[in-house]
């Protein structure tokens, strides 16, 4: 029976399911094409090599927005989360004089523990993650003042700078690391054994459990991964900046949480795609990035990005629709 | 299949011509705006910026001769970026409006090829520097930045001047301003602090306590002007100071703040100093709601709000930074470039205090 | 078929023709007809995937047909939805019903139609009164404030029948009216369907059980593979006629049960006590299949869940293989060989949304890594061939799981704990909602379980299923064990269908 109609309908099928799935690479590509008639200089291998560099901090945090929407949640820690790294950094490195690699360390390490602090309480108390990283975020975001002591810390190590001014085989070191991290969170989603627990928790956490899922460790390595990720963003963000300070990060959840939708993240949860994800990504840095080429006013431009996102999840829908 | 295509399709040409719309929709607004305004406006803020430059400028020399042209990359156009702090303050707002009309016009009557519009800051460091990135690709010849913070916005202005553009920095400096902008127009916001402080000084010569409500910590802007105020504050000792709430430049917490302080201290709180006259007047009105109207509130800014109070009569004073004098010093910069004529690398705009005798100057 | 009259048109409340419907590349339902007089119990049925449930929701306006009319009450019908259908006559009641547990019984059967002042202000005392006459006239044991979530299944069921009839519907659908009723709620809902019956109410029956078919219904409608195959009076036709003309074969026998060889004990349970069960002590062997009977909610799936380790155990012991074990999680429980398929599947067996490989490997995972990753290449040719051994009907195995119908979703749940090779695998109401081809594989496939050595422990709310395929029966009575039925007293007919519901209901 199984062999007979999958040979029958195997192509037909996977086409169907990659468009289901990577539709959104669509309206990627005509977005580009689009932009690319309009303004020339969009077409060019340094504009693109800018919004892969610029897209980099979203990304991060994408990813671990991303696994936690798809848990059911959500991660409104990050912003804060960047913050806090960024302070960390900033009086590690300057006010200590630490060797910027045991820095960078610490403050991945501070980033993590947030997150590992957002995931127990979400996982052990069963408290809405809504609630639970709004209030977080307020704590991380007031120590990170008082680290800080709410001025800005400029940091002078070309060693820290260079991670964003940097280049690797030609490339910048945030490209690098945006590739590595995609890598990575690929295979944890989709190859390994986490990856598969956290689309049965968030698909029907009972069915999880009966199957021998542990909701507690699936949610707490997902917020504990999401906390790690922010870190990285925030090591991108300062050595961009050059300076750490508390006030960073405002309002960066919405852009993540956009990728993700963009990207196929269902908010009832236990559907994603890393690539889905990344194309979101990307979606988001071009609207920046074309419309600010183009000459689009900026009073405009959050209106475009509103309609290309609602624009793009009905385009997604209508496409699943006709899958099912 | 076919159908699906067809959706894909119609949903990308709905979206070329949101594209299309926004962007003609833009170019639609440009040939709108009178001449005479403009070159008045900039007239009169020459005048008053030659007679303030005695203050303090940098090691640099006070003038320059332009080199090539403003034509920096040699592409035949002259093209201007803009990145803006941000849209949504009120205080930005005017400044933001004035660019758009001034770079609209010079566009217009050919002084200049092109601009980019108005590039939104966000109030963030990091997308600063990808706007910059933005006016790199762009081709731009010379660009106007209003940072968003003074260390972190710095390599945004680094960037645009390692391209070889010449960048502009106006309303607020960042840390390497002084070495790799072509000119600086703003303002010092110590000198701000200090007349916040002085009018308190002055309206309540008995002393008492007072609260100073801060803006979001760590912007330059509220770390000078809470310098400019304890500066004069510390020689007082009259006044005391009970409580710097975290005040994020929100009225709304300002006045929350105030009604806190009004209960904690009853009639022994005086003054309510803020780091802008968004939270000052929120203060003030939170102080009148409270029959308090005898605390004195002040802030610096100059937005349209306070200002009405002030002619109202509900607010004693505010601080007015003259935002659009600074932009406009900024865009004179560009014109003195591009006629190879000298200018002034560091315009310092001086702030205004505006009390019911002179409101009307500013309220439009 | 059945006779059409002469001046046809007045004799059917509802007649539908020549209906088709596609689903992409599908087609659902293929040039269908359906005649129903008034007053008359319809019965509908077919195996999953025959396309009774599409018919109905088109009539009910979830899905519109490609071709075909439909007449209802001698006017062309057709509707937008549900409530659409509401108001022109035809109410449906849903096998699973989703009812807001925090609405009143008023608010519950005036949703959608709320008595008001002026536009927006609910009148809550003239619609209670009028709830309180409605559910008067159904001796309905509740009053009308009473909230949805205090009401057992039953009941919110009956509430929903009150509502369709209250808001005058002369046609109700019903999808397995009883599929989560025990035997003293089913006779209370054949009452009443009698009596709305007698109103010249039609009522259109979907069921999978031929017992109350023949008791209730009196006509059939047959469909197989979304074409219509026969409508005739229930008096005309036999059972095995009926389940030929259904599974397009003959069943031969109802239960495949094959005598094992009963090996060693594999599992003890010794004076287990928890929520809902006390002192429950019973072993089990290696081949056996142990029953467990009772009235729903009397202990027997309370007892599994926590010997699976779903639900804490207060007190007792249980031993696999001689050995003392506790089961903390399911994980523990799983790891030790013992797997469960929970009653409810939808909540508890399947990820919907996800593929079927990923439902079927998600126990199984810890065995398939290579390092840290899955070695999906293994992943995709082990869920393969436990999918064909349990002769899963799906296109792939990459579709995801909603796409399948009851009976091959159920089988994918037994397929994920198959290929855990259990030592224990619990089955609660295997076959429920499963139509009755895929029913009598899942019969096989337990005795094929339980020849290779296998324990197998059923529950079972279906007298002749559990008395067609367990070595053994356990009779629950509120919480613990009641009796104790074996096969050998089956087979000699000393314990009949009596004498098991005697003792579920307390007797000696």
């Amino acid at each position: 029976m199984l062999g007979k109609i999958k040979a029958k309908s195997a192509h037909n099928d996977s086409l169907r399911m990659l468009m289901g799935k990577y539709g959104i690479g669509i309206v990627l590509l005509i977005m580009m094409v689009v932009i690319g008639i309009m303004e020339p200089a969009f077409a060019t291998s340094n504009n693109f090599i800018n919004v892969a560099t610029q897209v980099a901090i979203n990304g991060m945090i994408s990813y671990g927005m991303c696994l936690a929407i798809t848990t059911g949640g959500i991660d409104l820690a990050v912003g804060a989360q960047l913050a806090l790294t960024s302070c960390v950094l900033g009086v590690t490195i300057t006010n200590s004089g630490m060797n910027v690699w045991v820095s960078c360390f610490i403050a991945l390490l501070v980033a993590t523990l947030f997150g590992l602090l957002n995931g127990v309480l979400i996982a052990k108390f069963n408290m809405f993650p809504f609630v639970v990283t709004l209030s977080t975020q307020l704590i991380i975001r007031g120590l990170s003042q008082v680290i800080s002591g709410g001025k800005a810390i400029s940091l002078t190590s070309d060693v820290f700078k260079n991670i964003y001014s940097g280049k690797f085989l030609g490339m910048p070191i945030p490209i690098v690391i945006l590739i590595i991290i995609t890598i990575i969170m690929y295979l944890l989603l989709h190859w390994t054994k986490f990856g598969r627990y956290v689309f049965a928790v968030g698909g029907n956490v009972n069915a999880a459990i009966a199957s021998g899922v542990s909701e507690f460790w699936t949610k707490v390595g997902v917020y504990t991964v999401s906390g790690f990720l922010a870190g990285v963003a925030a090591i991108i963000f300062t050595a961009k900046t050059g300076s750490a300070q508390s006030n960073i990060g405002i309002g960066y959840e919405t852009d993540a949480v956009a990728a993700c939708v963009l990207g196929g993240t269902s908010f009832a949860g236990g559907i994603a795609t890393i690539p889905g994800v990344l194309m979101g990504i990307f979606i988001i840095g071009f609207i920046y990035n074309g419309m600010n080429l183009i000459g689009v006013s900026s009073y405009y431009q959050s209106i475009v990005k509103g309609c290309v996102i609602i624009g793009a999840v009905l385009l997604d829908m209508v496409m699943n629709k006709r899958n099912r | 299949m076919i159908i699906m295509m067809k959706k894909v399709l119609a949903i990308a040409l709905a979206m070329t011509m949101t594209f299309g719309l926004v962007a003609c929709g833009n170019s639609k607004t440009e040939p709108a705006t009178p001449a005479e305004t403009t070159t008045e406006e900039t007239t009169t803020e020459e005048a008053t910026t030659e007679e303030t430059t005695t203050e303090e400028t940098t090691a640099e020399e006070a003038t320059q001769q332009a080199a090539a042209g403003a034509d920096v990359n040699g592409d035949g156009k002259v093209i201007v970026g803009y990145i803006s702090k941000n849209l949504t303050d009120p205080f930005h707002a005017p400044i933001n409006e004035y660019a758009e009309k001034t770079l609209n016009q010079m566009k217009s009557d050919g002084t200049i090829d092109d601009w980019t519009g108005i590039l939104d800051g966000e109030t963030d460091p990091n997308k600063q520097i990808d706007r910059a990135d933005e006016c790199i690709t762009k081709g731009c010849d010379a660009v106007i930045i209003l940072p968003a913070e003074s260390e972190a916005s710095d390599p945004a202005v680094t960037k645009l001047a390692d391209a070889g553009i010449n960048v502009i920095v106006v309303n607020s400096k960042t840390v390497s301003t002084d070495e790799r902008a072509i000119a600086y127009c703003g303002s010092n916001d110590v000198e701000a602090g200090k007349m916040l402080g002085e009018w308190v000084v002055k309206n309540v010569p008995d002393g008492g306590k007072y609260i100073h409500c801060t803006g979001i910590l760590g912007n330059s802007a509220q770390i000078d002007r809470g310098q400019g105020i304890a500066e004069v504050m510390s020689a007082h000792p009259e006044f005391e100071l009970v409580g710097e709430p975290d005040t994020q430049w929100s009225g709304d917490k300002a006045a929350n703040a105030t009604t806190d302080a009004i209960a904690q201290y009853g009639d022994e709180l005086v003054a309510v100093i803020c780091d802008n006259d968004d939270m000052s007047s929120a203060a003030q009105r939170a102080a009148n709601d409270a029959g308090r109207s005898d605390i004195v509130c002040v802030g610096v800014d100059g937005n349209q709000n306070p200002l009405q109070m002030v002619k109202d009569g509900d607010l004693g004073a505010t601080v007015l930074q003259d935002g659009v004098g600074q932009v406009a010093a900024g865009i004179d910069v560009i014109t003195a470039l591009i006629n190879g004529e000298e200018f002034d690398s560091a315009p310092v705009i001086p702030f205004v205090l505006v009390t019911k005798d002179n409101v009307d100057e500013y309220l439009n | 078929m059945l006779e059409k009259n002469t001046d046809g048109k007045n004799e059917y409340i509802l007649q539908c023709e020549g209906i088709s419907k596609a689903f992409g590349g599908t087609q659902a339902l293929k040039d269908v007809q359906l005649h129903v007089k008034p007053g008359e119990v319809h019965a509908l049925m077919g195996e999953n995937g025959a396309g009774k449930s599409t018919l109905m929701k088109i009539v009910i306006g979830l899905h519109k047909q490609d071709k075909g009319t439909i007449t209802f009450e001698g006017k062309p019908y057709q509707v937008k939805g549900p409530v659409d259908a509401i108001n022109a006559g035809i109410a449906m009641i849903h096998q699973e019903l989703n009812p807001e547990p925090h609405l009143s019984i008023a608010d519950s059967i005036f949703l959608k139609r709320e008595d008001t002042v002026g536009k927006f202000f609910l009148n809550k005392k003239k619609q209670n009164e009028r709830a309180g006459e409605i559910l008067k006239q159904f001796n309905f044991p509740y009053g009308p404030k009473t909230l949805i979530k205090e009401l057992t299944l039953a009941q919110v069921q009956m509430v929903e029948i009150i509502k369709a009839v209250s808001s005058d519907a002369r046609m109700i659908i019903m999808d397995e009216p009883t599929s989560s009723l025990d035997s003293e709620e089913t006779d209370h809902l054949f009452r009443v369907i009698r009596e709305l019956k007698a109103k010249g109410v039609a009522i259109i029956y979907i069921s999978h059980r031929m017992d109350e078919i023949f008791q209730i219904c009196d006509t059939v409608s047959v469909f197989r593979d979304g074409m219509f195959i026969t409508s005739a009076p229930l008096a005309q036709i036999s059972r095995d006629e009926l389940i030929s003309k259904m599974v397009g074969r003959k069943v031969e026998n109802v239960f495949p049960k094959v005598d094992c060889k009963i090996g060693d004990v594999v599992f003890k349970a010794e004076n287990l006590c928890g929520k809902g069960f006390k002192d429950i002590s019973f072993e089990v062997h290696a081949g056996e299949i142990l029953g467990l009977s009772g009235l729903v909610g009397s202990g027997r799936s309370e007892t599994m869940r926590a010997i699976f380790g779903l639900d804490p155990i207060t007190s007792g012991k249980m031993y696999l293989e001689g050995k003392e074990i506790k089961n903390k999680n399911p994980r523990s429980a799983i790891n030790k060989g013992i797997c469960m398929v929970n009653e409810d599947r939808k909540n508890f067996g399947l990820c919907l949304l996800r593929s079927l490989r990923e439902n079927i490997s998600l126990p199984n995972l810890p065995k398939k890594q290579r390092g840290i990753l899955i070695n999906q290449r293994r992943e995709i040719k082990e869920c393969e061939e436990v999918a064909k051994q349990l002769t899963v009907k799906a296109a792939s195995i990459e579709h995801e799981a909603f796409s399948l119908s009851g009976g091959n979703q159920q089988k994918v749940v037994i397929a994920k704990w198959i290929m855990a090779n259990p030592k224990l695998l619990i089955l609660d109401e295997p076959t429920r909602g499963v139509d009755v081809g895929a029913k009598s594989e899942i019969h096989s496939l337990m005795c094929q379980f339980a020849a290779k050595g296998m324990a197998i422990i059923m529950i079972s709310s279906e007298l002749p299923e559990i008395m067609g395929m367990s070595d053994r029966i356990l009779i629950y009575h509120e919480g613990s064990i009641n009796g104790e039925v074996t096969r050998a007293e089956i087979l000699d007919s000393t314990a009949t269908e009596e004498v098991i519901l005697a003792k579920a209901f307390g007797g000696k």
